[in-house]
């Protein structure tokens, strides 16, 4: 009983992590139809300059918490304004442009990718602990900080799914995903749309690189292994679909987690990818695709 | 126009003659191992392209030029098979591979086919990282190429991978082909009029995997070392970079484009380890500058019009 609910425990607060950043992922495939490979990098930008704000900012004066906050929000913010410039420059022109817009994303992640390694250099970093402490859950053991940062990433998604179902803006973004001609005629403004959906999306990925600053080993390309997962779990849910994506994340978790405890974290890799396929030849839309 | 197509040929065949002669002074060193370089990375940056005939992006391709890798190595090294069996098992091996991947894969589509593709390449790599066999982590070492080949090696690839581009362009070139672009165009309108899409999509994959099979096998040998790392998904995106710089329209783009990339790298590389950076930027900057590559601009400064672009619709 011991074993389940650790496991558990664990499928919890990664799959909180992998929801964040799959519903960027997914947000921005429905409403323009980008697979945006350079997702990741949003996420590691955050990491990033957290790495470097906080130990600047941590002094005896200013305590841990208040240089985590205050960092945290100054790199969300400049990882939007990223977002807002790279949507401007580039994916504006490429939306609904399946493969051109993922070339440009690749070539993007690619590039940015080179950037970090060349000012952040290729020393992994471990920033201090926020909480102290551990707590038992179930018969689960997790440190007080993971818990509180898998509470906030629960809470975020679920605010962003609230927002998705029951507001306005909301509402534009899920009716421009399934027919974007069809929102226009309602008078569904799309450009303004698609710009508020990157940019939700781009706050998602930055926010889950603000939550997991304190518990991840940050390095220039911890991006790709979270874009990885978030792409199979986007893929198993079915591109576009919100539910979709919440579903294959918390699969991709539970298999991560299991997996990993019983064989090895490779193993469990490759277990998700047969799942996949397997996925796929049922449903080569994923399981909550449609069309 | 028959009479254009053969002098084209004339040229084409006396081109090849022309490159395949200058390999021969390409010697062992540096030059030489330049040589093999663009070769497989152009022959690579072409199969590739093969797959974008049916409209999709084959991020698997690395996959499997891996497994040829592996599978050619292992023949050599472990196995003390010939060289020519070496190069016809890879082949071989990942067309197999390519079948039953293909089949299951190619059933989805567009971003689809693109992701699972990836994620493909990405578990083959883990695959290989622990099998101990085939050296795990650490690689394969000593793949040499037959000693009667070893001066020879760069002449020997160029052939190859010349033979190969002729065969990829007659197959683009037949009906075959036609019936790619077609379902790159519209696939519902090929089903329509009994031809059977899935598998024809099955055996383009398997096409192009073969000769990604022969490339492995070549790179294998050329390297005389191998690991996992080598086989990520970076070797499909640089040779996607190949294809944007190069233009997708022609079969001269990859040939363009693998060559001008490859040796801009080497000089990118004497400043520093800026591959990442370098890769990047060139296909940033030719998807939004030059659409259609190298081969556009060259249609356009002969005032020829520009062709459609090989760009999915879904």
């Amino acid at each position: 009983m011991e074993i389940f609910g650790q496991l558990f425990i664990n499928s919890l607060q990664i799959s909180a992590a992998y929801i964040l950043f799959s519903l960027g992922l997914t947000l921005i495939f429905g409403v323009m139809k980008v697979v945006n490979f350079a997702h990741g990098e949003f996420f590691g930008l955050v990491l990033l300059l957290i790495a470097i704000l906080v130990p600047w900012l941590n002094s005896p004066s200013v305590p841990l918490v208040v240089a985590y906050g205050a960092s945290g929000a100054v790199s969300i913010l400049a990882t939007m304004a990223c977002g807002w410039f790279l949507y401007h420059f580039a994916f504006k022109k490429f939306q609904r442009d399946m493969v051109g817009s993922f070339v440009l994303s690749v070539g993007l992640s690619l590039l940015i990718q080179g950037l970090f390694l060349e000012f952040f250099g290729g020393v992994p970093i471990k920033l201090p602990d926020l909480i102290e402490g551990n707590l038992r859950i179930l018969g689960g053991a997790i440190t007080t900080q993971r818990l509180v940062l898998t509470l906030i990433a629960l809470l975020v998604a679920v605010t962003m799914c609230w927002l998705i179902a029951a507001t306005k803006l909301g509402k534009s973004l899920r009716a421009v995903s399934e027919d974007h001609e069809a929102a226009m005629l309602q008078g569904i403004p799309y450009r303004k749309t698609a710009l508020y959906g990157f940019l939700i999306a781009t706050f998602l990925a930055a926010i889950a690189g603000a939550l997991l600053a304190p518990v991840t080993v940050i390095s220039a390309n911890v991006g790709s292994d979270f874009l990885i997962k978030g792409f199979i779990a986007i893929v198993i849910g079915g591109l576009g679909s919100i539910p979709g994506s919440i579903i294959g994340s918390i699969l991709i978790a539970v298999i991560e987690s299991v997996g990993g405890y019983y064989f090895d974290p490779s193993l469990a890799t490759l277990a998700m990818f047969v799942i996949t396929m397997l996925v796929l030849l049922v449903r080569p839309k994923g399981i909550m695709g449609n069309g | 126009m028959g009479n254009a197509r053969g002098s084209t040929t004339l040229y084409v065949a006396l081109l090849s003659l022309l490159v395949l002669g200058g390999s021969l002074f390409a010697g062992t060193g540096f030059a030489a191992s330049l040589v093999i370089w663009v070769a497989i990375n152009i022959l690579l940056a072409a199969s590739f392209r093969f797959v974008q005939l049916i409209g999709e992006l084959n991020f698997a391709i690395a996959g499997f030029v891996g497994v040829g890798a592996y599978v050619a190595g292992v023949c050599t090294t472990k196995l003390g098979l010939p060289f020519v069996v070496a190069l016809v098992s890879a082949a071989l091996a990942a067309t197999l591979l390519s079948l039953i991947v293909g089949y299951i894969t190619l059933r989805t589509k567009g971003p689809y086919f693109m992701l699972i593709s990836f994620a493909f390449t990405e578990v083959l790599r883990m695959v290989y990282t622990q099998i101990d066999y085939i050296g795990s982590n650490s690689g394969m070492l000593g793949v040499f190429p037959p000693v009667l080949l070893t001066d020879y090696y760069p002449t020997f690839v160029v052939a190859v991978v010349l033979l190969s581009l002729i065969v990829l362009y007659k197959i683009e070139q037949s009906d075959f082909g036609k019936v790619l672009v077609a379902i790159r165009n519209n696939d519902a309108i090929v089903q329509t009029v009994g031809i059977n899409v899935h598998l024809t999509k099955v055996s383009c994959l398997a096409i192009s995997s073969f000769i990604a099979g022969i490339c492995g096998a070549l790179l294998a040998h050329a390297n005389n070392v191998i690991s996992p790392d080598d086989f990520s998904f970076l070797l499909a995106v640089y040779t996607l970079a190949y294809i944007k710089v190069g233009g997708e329209s022609h079969i001269a783009g990859p040939i363009l484009g693998a060559s001008v990339l490859t040796l801009l790298a080497q000089v990118a590389m004497g400043f520093g380890p800026f591959e990442h950076i370098f890769y990047g930027a060139a296909i940033v900057i030719a998807v939004l500058l030059m659409p259609d590559g190298l081969v556009g601009i060259i249609r356009k400064f002969l005032g020829l019009p520009p062709k459609p672009q090989a760009a999915a619709k879904h």
